[in-house]
């Protein structure tokens, strides 16, 4: 394959070839788990951060009084998907390290309890991490 | 592009982003085996309704009720902590399933076999070229999670046929069961230069009153350096080990299905 025929092959990745299946689903199919209308979004503090398979996994304090407690975070992409999108290991690890403030948007379990769905974090520099878009020259952003 | 019809080694995918989970390309069509309603015997009725699967439109759900259109094996969704799926504790897909995963596959042609190496679950199937015969259902000692593959050219179309499957695997991701009987046809057509057709037909007279025979399915060829993680080319170690399976699950699948704290202790 030519240099110009991988580009445009990439390109079409890119563009041309996102999911389409009529109802999402996890990698795992735990996102039939998670009620997306309820989804909620407050400031936390990171306690831990896996990068590992089967999906990536934060834990987080909220203080808040509505959602107050002690978190665990299903992130939809596994190490597969965030290096696809540019996010390696070194890179999440080092801005997702314990003690770091973020903004979470999440969608709450069905079931109730305290584990979520991740949808977005944020930083406090106002930066999206691992859902975001992926940095220039990345591989494109994992759909779930 | 010039391409020889024949020559199907290379990294494969049908998946949006090239490689690594999630769903598949717009062309590569879904992850069901068929949207044609399986006809079952009564036997194959109560092997399906004893299956919960975790894809799909959630159970009893309003989207639910909004597809009729759809046949029920797509509108049953259930966590995966309720389900029964055996692919939640990290044990092979098997075939047709694999083929429908949303990863790459790499095809290894040696001078008497084609290997499909799949990144998920780095599993590895044999589809044996040497002219051997299929063996008899009957006459399969141990059914295998990856089941008896052989394969023939038919023209410009590899034709692979397997049986000698291990009923615990499903047909797809929404719970589509399969007999010890199932004979499974793969038709993989080389169409264009970066292009793989896959036209499947399942045959199951114990299950199914008649042969069930899926979409055309489409994957496409990766350019050689596009998987590449810290500098090393190739298809990812997306192993699914349970050491990392089972703590999923106890952190963070099951309390998320049913509201209940994690289990204590580590699993692994």
């Amino acid at each position: 394959m030519t240099r110009s025929r991988e580009v445009a092959w990439c390109v079409a990745v890119v563009l041309g070839c996102l999911a389409t299946s009529g109802s999402l689903s996890g990698h795992h199919g735990t996102l039939v788990s998670y009620d997306r209308d309820q989804a909620w979004t407050a400031k936390a503090v990171v306690t831990e951060f896996r990068y590992v398979n089967p999906h990536a996994q934060i834990y987080f304090d909220v203080k808040d009084k509505e959602h107050a407690g002690h978190w665990s975070g299903e992130l939809l992409p596994n190490p597969a998907q965030l290096i696809a999108s540019g996010w390696t290991r070194k890179r999440s690890t080092e801005m997702l390290k314990a003690g770091t403030p973020i903004t979470v948007t999440v969608a709450p379990a069905r079931a109730g309890g305290m584990v979520v769905l991740m949808l977005r974090i944020v930083n406090d520099k106002g930066e999206e991490l691992l859902g975001a878009a992926p940095p220039p020259g990345a591989a494109p952003r994992p759909v779930p | 592009m010039p391409f020889q019809p024949r020559d199907l080694a290379g990294i494969w995918t049908p998946n949006g982003n090239g490689f690594g989970g999630g769903g598949r390309c717009r062309d590569c069509g879904d992850r069901g085996f068929s949207m044609e309603f399986p006809v079952f015997t009564p036997a194959g009725q109560a092997a399906f309704d004893k299956n919960t699967p975790s894809y799909g439109r959630a159970k009893d759900s309003d989207d639910a009720k909004a597809h009729p259109e759809e046949h029920i094996g797509r509108r049953r969704a259930q966590p995966p902590a309720l389900g029964n799926d055996t692919y939640g504790t990290c044990n092979p897909m098997g075939m047709p399933r694999a083929s429908l995963y949303p990863d790459p596959v790499e095809l290894i042609v040696l001078p008497d076999r084609i290997l499909q190496h799949f990144q998920w679950g780095y599993g590895l199937r044999t589809i044996w070229m040497d002219g051997r015969k299929l063996p008899a259902a009957e006459d399969i000692d141990i059914p295998r999670w990856w089941g008896y593959a052989v394969g023939r050219w038919d023209g410009n179309t590899l034709v692979v046929e397997s049986t000698g499957y291990d009923e615990r695997t499903w047909v797809d991701h929404f719970g589509y069961p399969h007999s010890d009987e199932m004979v499974l046809q793969e038709r993989y057509t080389r169409i264009n230069y970066d292009t793989i057709e896959l036209k499947m037909t399942l045959t199951d007279p114990k299950y199914y009153a008649k042969p069930w025979t899926s979409e055309t399915k489409r994957m496409h060829l990766l350019p050689k350096t596009f998987i590449q993680s810290s500098g090393w080319n190739g298809l990812l170690e997306d192993l699914c080990a349970p050491a990392n399976e089972l703590e999923f699950n106890r952190l963070i699948r099951d309390p998320a299905g049913t509201g209940k704290p994690a289990e204590p202790g580590d699993k692994r």
